[in-house]
């Protein structure tokens, strides 16, 4: 093992998985004065093309409370074909198919190498992923319809053939599509006021309701029976791809705009809250625990019935932060209670709920959020469904993999077993309590606890959980020397193939004595695992407390940790060190504090839940650059290069590209500016000016191709008002206000920052400390000795 | 006790015996006819006649000429607002006497204006004033709104029942062939809401490749699933219109669905024609079922006795809903096609108070009941195509000193004199019962006149004018011989079932002996004692076949107590009472018997050009029939063609292909087409009574040893059954009563 760095890269690329301490302290006492929880981010169906197929059933411990999967930490007697689990001690003998085993002889998940590893049930019936297309119909101009169903119609072709499809519209009324109908299209209507049980969905759709009666059909001398009555009733609504694509692309195509009359000023009747009921009962009631997806596309608000965000009256306009922050929001709190209830029933059932809202003004993703939070849903939103960001994010949803599967996984549940000086907290992620309790269950709860088991109904290969865990081993039981802790992943979930599958993850890491060993275990220090693991809990405390504590929370927990573990003398700032790897901690958490997870009065409701979706879905790397956006600079004097995400990087003879995920930015400094004003780029002699303005566009363009959802992408420049995107990102170094000071306690909540564009000049405009003011204050409380 | 009291030719209209001018322009009676044809002058002379006071009137009946005018000015009394008519008394040359209130008018100068000589002649040559019939097409200020296009809303039952039946292709491939003579113009409107446990809108939008279906499950407070194109332009929208009828039946093929919503659908459909009003067409098959007007089965096995229960509604739904479409002028048809009890006494009040009109077809099944397919299809071709008149109504104005007290048929009484006919068909038939306030000494003659306010197909605002001329008595003698039998009967049918559903079918059955026992111990009390003869019944010739007709009345279907007619069949028999005219209602109770082997070219019907052989008629006893003849007995509704059992073996092949009675098949449905004489004689008459009735007929062979032979001889009203009287024994008990 060479460096911490190096075993942690090998350890994220094998299992997916980052800690935030890769030594662990050794007893329960010790654990807690770490400060930063033991955890992990854990990516479950990380894309892992070399694993080898496993096409038979996992080894299990024949321990009842234990059952954890044979791996390559278990000790293997080759001569009495027994194995030892690593986490209950039991010895079990193989099964007879493994009569062959020996040292030379392995299988696979018991070498070393494959500590991740995936087994297909091959028992397991195959089902091929739904698709539940819910779509708005009320639009005040035809394009936005038009780029819709144009996408829509697009994304028949990206579907696997045997892929089930459905279709719902929705306006004033909310209309059930009958697919492959000839002759007559047929669909059911339903009141988009009303809100109609699982049960009532399927008694007025004839699901499970009319079984074909043969013998009452031969009894009539009349015309032969048609094929298709014989069939479920159910696939009236839910039909194969490639029985229904001509039929289903006829049907988009003739979509109209919802035909009721919208009265001056007012909003269409859009029942966004009864469609998508109906579409959750509809599903419930036929395919229960089958992988499906509901994809949800709305153009605006809620205004009607169940779910309704915000009433037709354009005068009153969509809540604000302000009217929530005032509780002044007089459907809110009804609208969460129903949205949240759906997203439950849907992630009981295994289904998906995307949101893909493009409209300009707010459309109630704030309310909605849990539907795609607890389901593994995406949340897309865009301006208008006519626009590429839009269409090209929604061809992403089909992306394929490199053997030209689907990039999604259905229907998953994580178990995670723990060996026994360890319990589990809690996960924070895409997901809901399966409410499991069992020895591994930690009382602590951080996240949703309380279980050793989470449904994840949508997950894809980025998706990650951040995980806690507790130490429970008590300070008067060593754990002997060399002695390691195991935690075992067992994520089973749907393939898109349909297959189901088994993929198990089991990791190891040393113990350690924190009171004789602690500079053991700060080495094991992961910063940036360990800011991405405190963003997710940052947020998850802010979605349930109030703004202004969590960031006290973040303040505290940073002192902390610098007392516990930077090098100091008592009340001498200047004295304060720490290691390399905690050097960037602070630097993250300033950039979290500030971010637009934590500070909310800039955006509105919709855009900080959308902004807190994507951090609690990505995978350490883009999470860290949502945290801390990356700046790469271009200029004259060599290749381009990361630059501090600071005010000055800014500066007139060089390029900045700025990736904060939602945003890319390439921005050209003032001279850059006008010399492209004035063309020198298109002059032969100034060739190299063409090659540096193109520079950052082709790395632009190789982020935005792989991006999901597309980024917003912006080209400004010094001056421009755009610009102010990158402006209330970086580091007000250099601002009017430097000398700006405040009393000992770091608190920042509340101010706005970046309002005002810069008109160029580098200074940023800001009431906003910068890095510099809040290392110093941090040091100064760090050494205090009253603190 | 006569043998013969009716004649061949059949039975005498009787008319007004008026002077000659007037008696030659009075209202045809087929169209506007009094019970008594001398009023008595007083309410105590009509009370010692005994006999009732009414009038009935069939005022949209389809007319061969009918002057139609179209004038600025529509002449009307000041004070009454009666319309000019043949029987007004032209004071002078510029004014006129009101045969309703007396009030002296002015006549405008336009009247008399002669536009050919351009003079002013004489009013009396005026159409308004040489016909006692007449149509005006009206201006603007008989308008509420702009005349609303014709608009025809079908509701198809699609439930299991429904399929089963096989009406809906019949339906479907009537509506195809037909659908370019709908009464209407450019703007003819039409629809479609199929319902079975739920409801099925289609939208028929112009540009649609293909219709679209609409299903609404949620029965709760129904709801329209798109705000337009439920209701399209027919022709604008025919290709579409044409592909939904073509795909219909396919569509609900197999269905298993066993609710029926028509409550709901009803609602729906109330809603979607709200704004112009116009036509419903239900077709139902069963009992509704499921959501709001959900009826339950109230039949009781063997329903007879004394007091036969539920033939009145079992909630007021239907009637309160019928009510709300009157206001917005729609009216309601029902085409009921039930095997089973689908209560109609509940169903029937949809119709009753929008002024629809209802079709029953007991048991229809496109293959185990082909008798009724025909009959549906005539019916239906008839109904789909026959004149129409929308946001309608019709007042009644009578001669001072008369007042109106009661209203038979299907509408909704606006106010005293005034009744509300969403809808007027041609086939619609209304009766009223009067009674005598004043004296009505002031003037010899009393006059009627119903005027009917309509919107034509076309969408013409129109008025049909009827004006009825009766002469006061003061004489009872007069009163007895100007009776008019039939529409007595026919009145006192009506009057039967309001009694019946007030009170009870027994009651109302006493009421008809009572009534004849009262008319006939009337006329003897007037009749000087010489001519009183203890041992027989006396009736005025006016009033012979009144006896007869009670009795028939009491054997009908509507109110016998003795066989077990299933309700759903008596409520029909009853609406079929209250809105049948005169001559159809007559021909129910007492239908035509006619000897077919007797038909000869002797004395011809004359049918334009076509000279029809005759049989002259029957009258129904068991001793007319021969067991060598063919005989027709004709309800109106439905042919039966009898086969004695001894027909010459000549007969059987001339008529039915068949070399001797023995190899005839029992229950043929038609009449092979043979040449020769015989045959082309019996066809030619059958034919020709087919024609002459507005609705389609069943048509069915029976032998003399049939299995169905009662269908035909339970109409022999004269013959004596287990439980009732014969003709001869009715008169006995008349006698028995009149004299004690
Ligand atoms: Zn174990
Ligand atoms: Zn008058």
């Amino acid at each position: 093992m060479s460096t911490y760095q190096e075993f942690i890269q090998q350890n994220e690329d094998r299992d997916g998985i980052r800690f935030s301490w890769n030594v662990w302290p050794s007893s329960r006492l010790e654990a807690t004065r770490m400060v930063v929880p033991l955890g992990a981010v854990f990516t479950p169906l990380k894309d892992r093309p070399d694993l080898p197929p496993i096409p038979y059933d996992p080894v299990l411990c024949t321990r009842t409370t234990c059952r954890a999967i044979l791996n390559p930490f278990c000790q293997i007697d080759y001569r009495a074909k027994m194995w030892t689990c690593n986490f209950c001690y039991q010895r079990n003998p193989f099964p007879p198919q493994y009569a062959a085993i020996s040292e030379q002889h392995q299988p696979a998940e018991i070498i070393p190498q494959f500590s991740t590893l995936e087994y297909t049930i091959t028992r397991a019936t195959c089902h091929p992923p739904i698709f539940l297309l819910v779509v708005d119909t009320c639009f005040p101009e035809d394009e936005d319809l038009q780029g819709l169903k144009e996408s829509l119609q697009m994304s028949l072709s990206l579907l696997p053939p045997n892929a089930l499809i459905g279709l719902i519209t929705y306006g004033k009324m909310v209309q059930v599509h009958e697919l492959g109908s000839e002759g007559v299209s047929k669909s059911y209507v339903f009141r988009g006021t009303k809100e109609l049980t699982s049960k009532q969905i399927q008694e007025m759709l004839g699901i499970g309701r009319g079984a074909p009666a043969q013998p009452q059909q031969q009894q009539r001398g009349g015309a032969p029976t048609n094929q298709q009555q014989l069939q479920l009733p159910s696939n009236r609504f839910l039909q194969p791809v490639h029985k229904c694509d001509m039929n289903l692309t006829d049907l988009l195509g003739e979509l109209q705009r919802d035909p009721w009359p919208v009265a001056q000023g007012k909003r269409p009747q859009r029942s966004v809250g009864a469609a998508l009921s109906i579409a959750v009962g509809l599903l419930e009631c036929t395919f229960p625990n089958t992988g499906a997806r509901i994809m949800l596309f709305m153009g605006g608000p809620c205004t009607q019935g169940p779910g309704m965000v915000v009433d037709d009256e354009l005068k009153h306009p969509i809540r604000s932060h302000h009217d929530i922050e005032k509780d002044n929001c007089k459907y809110m709190k009804k609208a969460m209670k129903h949205y949240e209830s759906l997203a439950n029933r849907a992630a009981s059932n295994g289904h998906i709920i995307d949101i893909y809202a493009c409209a300009l003004d707010q459309t109630g993703l704030h309310e909605m959020k849990f539907c795609p939070k607890y389901t593994g849903g995406h949340m897309v939103m865009g301006d208008s469904f006519n626009t590429s960001l839009f269409k090209q994010t929604f061809q992403r949803v089909f992306s394929h993999d490199s053997k030209g599967e689907f990039k999604m996984a259905f229907g998953a549940t994580l178990e995670i077993k723990t060996s026994r000086e360890l319990k589990v907290s809690g996960a924070i992620g895409p997901c809901v309590s399966l409410g499991v309790k069992g020895p591994a269950v930690s009382d602590t709860e951080i996240g949703l606890g309380g279980t050793c088991q989470w449904k994840m109904c949508g997950l894809y290969p980025t998706t990650s959980l951040a995980v806690c865990f507790e130490v429970v081993n008590q300070h008067n039981a060593p754990i002997p020397q060399g002695g390691r802790g195991y935690i075992q992943f067992i994520t089973q979930y749907q393939h898109s193939s349909g297959e189901r599958r088994v993929r198990v993850t089991t990791v190891a890491r040393s113990w350690a004595d924190a009171s004789a060993n602690i500079q053991h275990i700060s080495a094991g220090f992961d910063q940036e695992a360990s800011a991405v693991m405190m963003g997710r809990i940052a947020v998850y405390r802010a979605e349930t407390d109030d703004g202004p504590d969590v960031l006290r929370w973040l303040d505290r927990m940073l002192i902390r940790l610098c007392q516990k573990f930077g090098d100091y003398n008592k009340d001498d700032p200047n004295s304060f060190r720490y290691s390399e790897n905690f050097s960037l901690y602070p630097q993250f958490m300033f950039h979290l504090r500030r971010s637009q997870f934590l500070q909310v009065f800039n955006n509105s409701p919709d855009e900080t839940s959308y902004y807190r979706h994507m951090l609690n879905i990505e995978d350490l790397t883009q999470s860290l650059i949502m945290i801390q956006p990356i700046l790469y600079s271009y200029s004259f004097h060599g290749p381009p290069e990361p630059v501090l995400l600071d005010s000055s990087s800014l500066q007139g003879d060089k390029i900045l590209l700025m990736d904060t995920f939602f945003h890319i930015l390439i921005y050209h400094g003032e001279t850059i500016a006008q010399w492209k004003a004035q063309g020198y780029q298109d002059m032969p002699e100034y060739a190299n000016l063409k090659q540096l303005l193109q520079a950052p566009l082709d790395d632009a363009q190789e982020i935005l191709q792989t991006r999901f959802p597309m980024p917003r992408y912006i080209i400004t420049e010094a001056g421009a008002s755009q610009a102010r995107f990158l402006l209330s990102k970086v580091n007000p170094s250099q601002t009017h206000n430097n000398m700006y000071s405040f009393g000992g306690q770091i608190n920042v909540g509340g101010d706005s920052y970046g309002s005002e564009p810069a008109d160029g000049s580098v200074p940023v405009l800001t009431d906003d400390v910068s890095l510099q003011v809040f290392m110093d204050h941090l040091k100064k409380l760090a050494v205090s000795s009253s603190s | 006790n006569e043998r013969n009291l009716i004649s061949a030719e059949g039975v005498e209209t009787a008319k007004p015996t008026l002077p000659h001018d007037f008696k030659k322009v009075n209202c045809n009676p087929d169209i506007f006819r009094c019970t008594l044809n001398a009023i008595p002058q007083t309410s105590s002379l009509l009370n010692k006649a005994r006999l009732p006071l009414g009038i009935l009137i069939h005022p949209f009946k389809d007319l061969s000429q009918l002057p139609v005018i179209q004038s600025s000015v529509i002449v009307r009394c000041r004070s009454c607002r009666t319309y000019i008519n043949p029987f007004v008394v032209f004071v002078d040359q510029r004014r006129w006497k009101c045969n309703l209130c007396f009030r002296v008018n002015e006549l405008p100068d336009e009247f008399s204006f002669d536009p050919v000589t351009k003079t002013y002649g004489d009013p009396q040559r005026r159409p308004e004033v040489k016909s006692a019939t007449i149509e005006f097409i009206a201006p603007s200020e008989y308008m509420l709104r702009p005349p609303q296009p014709a608009v025809y809303l079908y509701l198809l039952d699609v439930s299991f029942n429904a399929v089963e039946t096989g009406y809906l292709s019949q339906f479907c491939q009537i509506l195809l062939d037909e659908l370019d003579k709908l009464p209407g113009d450019a703007r003819t409107t039409i629809g479609f809401l199929c319902y079975d446990r739920s409801l099925y809108y289609f939208n028929l939008a112009e540009g649609l490749s293909q219709p679209q279906m609409l299903v609404v499950p949620d029965l709760e407070d129904p709801f329209l699933p798109c705000p337009d194109n439920l209701l399209v332009n027919l022709h604008e929208s025919k290709e579409l219109v044409i592909e939904l009828l073509n795909q219909l039946p396919s569509l609900f093929e197999g269905n298993h669905e066993t609710g029926s919503a028509l409550g709901a659908a009803l609602q729906s459909a109330h809603k979607l024609m709200s704004p112009t009003g116009g036509r419903v067409t239900v077709m139902q098959t069963c009992l509704p079922s499921v959501g709001p007007g959900a009826l339950e089965n109230r039949e009781v096995s063997g329903d007879s006795g004394k007091n036969v229960a539920h033939i009145g509604p079992a909630t007021d739904f239907y009637k309160k809903l019928s009510l709300d479409c009157s206001a917005q002028q729609i009216a309601v048809d029902l085409f009921m096609l039930n095997g089973q009890y689908a209560d109609l006494a509940s169903l029937s009040c949809i119709s009753k108070y929008s002024a629809g009109c209802i079709y029953y077809y007991p048991s229809f099944h496109s293959v185990r009941n082909p008798g009724l397919v025909d009959k549906f299809d005539t019916d239906l071709r008839r109904y789909l195509t026959r004149k129409i008149g929308f946001e309608s109504v019709m007042r009644i104005r009578c001669t001072r000193g008369l007042s109106i007290h009661t209203f038979h048929g299907n509408f909704f009484v606006r106010s005293t004199d005034l009744l509300s006919l969403p809808n007027i068909n041609p086939d619609a038939g209304f009766g009223m019962q009067m009674s005598i306030e004043d004296n009505l000494q002031d003037s010899s003659t009393i006059s009627f006149q119903a005027a009917l306010l309509y919107t034509s197909s076309k969408g013409e605002r129109r008025i049909r004018v009827h004006t009825l001329c009766v002469p006061v008595t003061n004489q009872l003698s007069d009163i007895f011989a100007g009776a008019d039998q039939q529409a007595i009967a026919a009145l006192l049918a009506k009057m039967a079932v309001d009694r019946s559903l007030n009170s009870a079918i027994s009651d109302a059955r006493d009421a008809m002996m009572n009534a004849s026992l009262d008319a006939l111990g009337a006329y003897a009390q007037q009749l000087p004692s010489s001519q009183r003869n203890s041992s027989t019944i006396l009736a005025p010739h006016s009033l012979r076949l009144m006896p007869i007709y009670m009795l028939a009345m009491l054997k009908s279907v509507a109110f016998s107590l003795a066989g077990s007619s299933k309700v759903d069949t008596r409520v029909y028999a009853m609406q079929q009472c209250k809105v049948l005219p005169p001559c159809y209602l007559i021909q129910m109770l007492y239908p035509h018997l006619y000897p077919l082997h007797k038909l000869s070219d002797e004395n011809p019907i004359k049918r334009g050009k076509e000279e029809i052989p005759s049989a002259g008629l029957l009258q129904l006893s068991s001793a007319n029939i021969e067991r060598t003849g063919l005989f027709l007995m004709d309800t109106g509704e439905a042919m039966y063609l009898l086969v004695g059992s001894a027909v010459g073996d000549q007969v059987c092949q001339d008529v039915f292909d068949k070399p001797n009675f023995a190899s005839i098949q029992d229950g043929m449905m038609d009449l092979p087409e043979l040449e020769n004489p015989t045959s082309e004689r019996i066809r030619s008459f059958v034919n020709y009574l087919m024609d002459s009735r507005p609705n389609g007929v069943v048509f069915l062979v029976i032998r003399d040893d049939s299995k169905h032979r009662h269908l035909f001889f339970q109409h022999m009203v004269e013959d004596r059954t287990e439980s009732s009287m014969s003709y001869y024994e009715f008169l006995q008990f008349l006698q028995g009563k009149t004299k004690g």
